[in-house]
C-alpha cells in the first residue's frame, strides 16, 4: 500500500447554533466531527458515505481549508492543512457546492479561464487546458454561452470542469452527479475512472451506493460525526454476518423446497404462493455468487420451471443499516429538504 | 506528522506574474459582468448630478443672484458654489460607489456560492480584492468624469478652469486609502452578512464627514479633526481645492494634504487587509465564510 496523501488525525469540530423558540434564544452545541482519523492513500479512489448531517461536508471543509477544526491535525499532499493553506489549495481540485460557485453572467469558457488564473495557471497553459477540458467533457455546444442559460446538468458538468482547471493531483468531489441526468452521470463516472487510472487521488462523497461500489476502492462510512466503518466495499460487505438472498419465481413441485433446503450453504428457504400455481422462493445463503448455479441446477433437475431469478447481494446500504440501524436513503430524504437554500447565480 | 507523499501542484505556477494575472483577470471578469447589465453605467452617471442638483437648487432658491457671493462670505472658500458642490458630489460618488461595490461584492459572492470557490483556490485574497477594488475604482472614476462633464454642461460651470493635473494626483493618491477602507468594509459585511442597511447608513455618515456641500470648517473643532483624519475628506478637499484654486484643509500648501494621503496609502491597505484576514480566520473557526 502506498503512503497516505490525505491524512486526518483526531479531528474534532463543534458548532454552536442558536435555537429560537417562542422568542427565547438558546445556544446549542452540535458535535459535527468527533475524533475523526482517516488516511487516504496516494492514487486511491476513496468514497466517503453518509447521510446529510453525518459530518462528511464538515470533514471536507476542514480538509479543504474552508473551516478550522477545534482540534486535530490534517495534511494533504505533504502540506499541513492549518499552516500551509495555499499549498494545500493548490494541490486539490474541488467540486463542493454542485452548480453553485459559478459566475452566471460569464460564459463557461470565461469561468474556466477565471478559475485557472486563481490557481496560478499561466495564460498559455490555461488556454490549452481549457480547450482540452471542453473537448473531454463535450462542452463545445454551450461553453460560449453565459452560464445563466445552462440547464442544471450543464452547470454541474461545468462545475466539474472547474475542478480540473489546474490538473491538481487530488480531486475532492462532493456528490458531483446529484442533479445530472443518467447519461451525463455515466459519462462523468467514466471520466473519473480514467482520471483515477492516470494516477489522481480522488475523495468522493455520495449517498448513491451503486456509485460508491462502482468507483471506490475503499470507503469510509460516517455517521453522527464519526467514521463507523472503513474498508473496501468487498471487505465491509464480507464483514457482515448477514447472508445473501436469492429470489426465484416459477412453478415448483412440492419436494423442490426441501431439496434446496438440503443444499449445504443454504440457510433457509421461504416460500410465498403467487397466482396461477406459481411460487416465490426467498433463499438465504452464504454467498449468492457461488450458490446460485447449484441452486438452479437442483431446482431444474427436479422438473421445476424458473421464470425469474434475482440475487440480492449485501450492499453498502445494508452495511450502513447494520451499523446504524437506519436506512441511508431515508435519512437523506428526511434531512435534505431543510438544507436547500435559495440562491441565484453569481453575478 | 510525517506524510511523505507529494505529487506537485499540477499546472499552477505561483509567481508575481501569476499574482498580477489574478488582479487583471478579476478586473476583466467584473467589467464583463457589468457590461452585461445594459445601461447600468449610464444610469449611475446621473446620480452625482442629482446629488448636486438638490443643494444647488436650494442655494438658488434662497440666495438668488447673490447665492455665489453669500457662499463666499459664509464659507470663505469660493463664490463658484456650483462647481464646489458638483465636485463634492462627484467625489462622494466615487467613495460611496467603491464601498457599495466592495460590500455588495462580498455579500453577493457569499450568497451565490462563488465566495467559497474563491476560498478553495490558492490565490491570495489580497490579489482578488485588489482586482475587485481596482474594478470598483475604475467604474466609479468613469462615473465621476461622465457626471462632471454632464453636470458642468447642465449647471453651466467650467470643469477645466483649475489645476486638473494636481486634482488627478489627489485622485490617484486617494485610491489606495480607499482600497484599505474597502477591505475593512468588506470584512464587516463578511461578518454581519448584510450589505444594504450598512451601506445605506455608512454612505450618509461619509457624505456628512466629507463635506460634499460645505467646507468642513463649518464643523465644531473636535468634529473637524475627525473629518480631516478621514481619507475621503482629504481626497475630496484636494480635488476641489486644486480645481477651484482655493486653500486646502491643512493650509495653503497642497503637498501637506498630499503627503498625508500618501502616508495613509501605505498604512490603510495593510491595516484593511489584516482586518479582513482576521475576520476571515474568526469565521473559519466558527461557521465558515460561505455561511449566509
Amino acid at each position: 500500500m502506498s503512503e497516505p496523501i490525505i491524512r486526518a488525525e483526531h479531528v474534532a469540530k463543534t458548532f454552536i447554533s442558536k435555537e429560537r423558540k417562542k422568542g427565547a434564544k438558546k445556544k446549542k452545541a452540535v458535535e459535527a466531527l468527533k475524533d475523526v482519523s482517516l488516511d487516504i492513500h496516494d492514487g486511491e479512489f476513496f468514497g466517503l458515505l453518509g447521510p446529510n448531517g453525518a459530518g462528511k461536508t464538515t470533514l471536507i471543509k476542514c480538509l479543504t481549508t474552508l473551516l478550522i477544526p477545534d482540534s486535530g491535525s490534517m495534511s494533504i499532499n505533504g502540506f499541513d492543512v492549518l499552516k500551509e493553506e495555499d499549498k494545500v489549495r493548490a494541490s486539490i481540485g474541488c467540486m463542493l457546492m454542485g452548480d453553485r460557485g459559478l459566475y452566471w453572467k460569464l460564459t463557461g469558457r470565461e469561468n474556466l479561464n477565471y478559475f485557472g488564473a486563481l490557481y496560478h495557471v499561466p495564460k498559455a497553459a490555461r488556454t490549452k487546458r481549457n480547450d482540452y477540458l471542453i473537448d473531454l467533457l463535450e462542452l463545445t455546444d454551450f461553453v460560449d454561452r453565459t452560464v445563466e442559460t445552462y440547464s442544471s446538468g450543464q452547470k454541474m458538468i461545468l462545475a466539474f470542469a472547474k475542478s480540473l482547471v489546474s490538473d491538481a493531483p487530488i480531486l475532492i468531489l462532493d456528490e458531483p452527479t446529484v442533479t445530472m441526468d443518467v447519461p451525463t452521470a455515466r459519462k462523468l463516472r467514466a471520466i473519473l475512472k480514467e482520471l483515477h487510472h492516470q494516477g489522481k487521488t480522488i475523495l468522493y462523497t455520495t449517498h448513491l451506493m451503486h456509485e460508491a461500489e462502482e468507483l471506490c476502492q475503499r470507503v469510509g462510512i460516517i455517521d453522527k460525526g464519526q467514521i463507523i466503518a472503513l474498508g473496501s466495499p468487498g471487505e465491509l460487505k464480507a464483514a457482515m454476518k448477514r447472508e445473501d438472498i436469492i429470489d426465484i419465481e416459477g412453478v415448483f413441485p412440492g419436494h423442490v423446497v426441501e431439496d434446496v433446503r438440503a443444499l449445504s450453504g443454504v440457510a433457509s428457504v421461504a416460500v410465498k404462493a403467487e397466482d396461477g400455481g406459481r411460487s416465490k422462493l426467498s433463499i438465504q445463503c452464504a454467498n449468492s455468487r457461488i450458490m446460485l448455479p447449484r441452486i438452479i441446477e437442483r431446482i431444474v433437475g427436479n422438473g421445476a420451471t424458473i421464470e425469474y431469478v434475482k440475487p440480492q447481494e449485501v450492499t453498502l446500504e445494508d452495511v450502513f443499516m447494520a451499523r446504524t440501524g437506519r436506512s441511508l436513503a431515508v435519512d437523506t430524504r428526511v434531512v435534505a429538504a431543510p438544507e436547500v437554500k435559495a440562491g441565484g447565480g453569481g453575478g | 506528522m510525517a506524510v511523505a507523499v507529494s505529487r506537485g501542484i499540477g499546472l499552477g505556477r505561483p509567481s508575481w506574474k501569476a499574482n498580477a494575472d489574478i488582479i487583471l483577470t478579476v478586473l476583466v471578469a467584473r467589467l464583463k459582468i457589468i457590461s452585461r447589465y445594459k445601461g447600468l453605467l449610464v444610469m449611475e452617471a446621473f446620480l452625482p448630478i442629482v446629488f448636486a442638483a438638490f443643494p444647488l437648487m436650494l442655494g438658488i432658491a434662497i440666495g438668488g443672484e447673490n447665492a455665489g457671493a453669500n457662499f463666499m462670505t459664509n464659507t470663505g472658500a469660493t463664490a463658484d458654489y456650483k462647481m464646489f458642490m458638483l465636485l463634492g458630489a462627484c467625489t462622494f460618488t466615487v467613495v460611496t460607489l467603491m464601498m457599495w461595490l466592495i460590500g455588495y461584492w462580498v455579500r453577493r459572492e457569499q450568497e451565490t456560492g462563488t465566495l467559497e470557490s474563491l476560498y478553495l483556490a490558492p490565490a491570495k485574497r489580497f490579489y482578488v480584492l485588489a482586482g475587485v477594488t481596482t474594478y470598483a475604482f475604475l467604474r466609479s472614476m468613469l462615473v465621476f468624469f461622465i457626471a462632471l462633464l454632464l453636470g458642468s454642461l447642465l449647471f453651466q460651470v467650467n470643469p477645466f478652469g483649475g489645476n486638473i493635473g494636481l486634482a488627478m494626483l489627489f485622485v490617484a493618491a486617494g485610491f489606495f486609502p480607499l482600497w484599505g477602507i474597502g477591505f475593512i468594509f468588506g470584512a464587516f459585511i463578511l461578518k454581519i452578512k448584510e450589505a444594504n442597511s450598512v451601506i445605506q447608513m455608512v454612505q450618509w455618515i461619509v457624505a456628512f464627514l466629507m463635506g460634499i456641500y460645505y467646507p468642513i470648517t463649518f464643523f465644531p473643532s473636535y468634529l473637524q479633526y475627525v473629518a480631516a483624519s478621514f481619507p475621503p475628506t482629504i481626497m475630496n478637499d484636494g480635488i476641489r481645492s486644486s480645481m477651484l484654486g482655493i486653500g486646502y484643509i491643512f493650509g495653503s500648501d497642497w503637498w501637506v494634504s498630499f503627503a498625508l494621503l500618501l502616508a495613509l496609502s501605505l498604512f490603510l491597505p495593510l491595516l484593511g487587509y489584516q482586518i479582513f484576514m482576521a475576520t476571515e480566520r474568526r469565521l473559519k473557526r466558527k461557521e465558515g465564510v460561505g455561511q449566509y
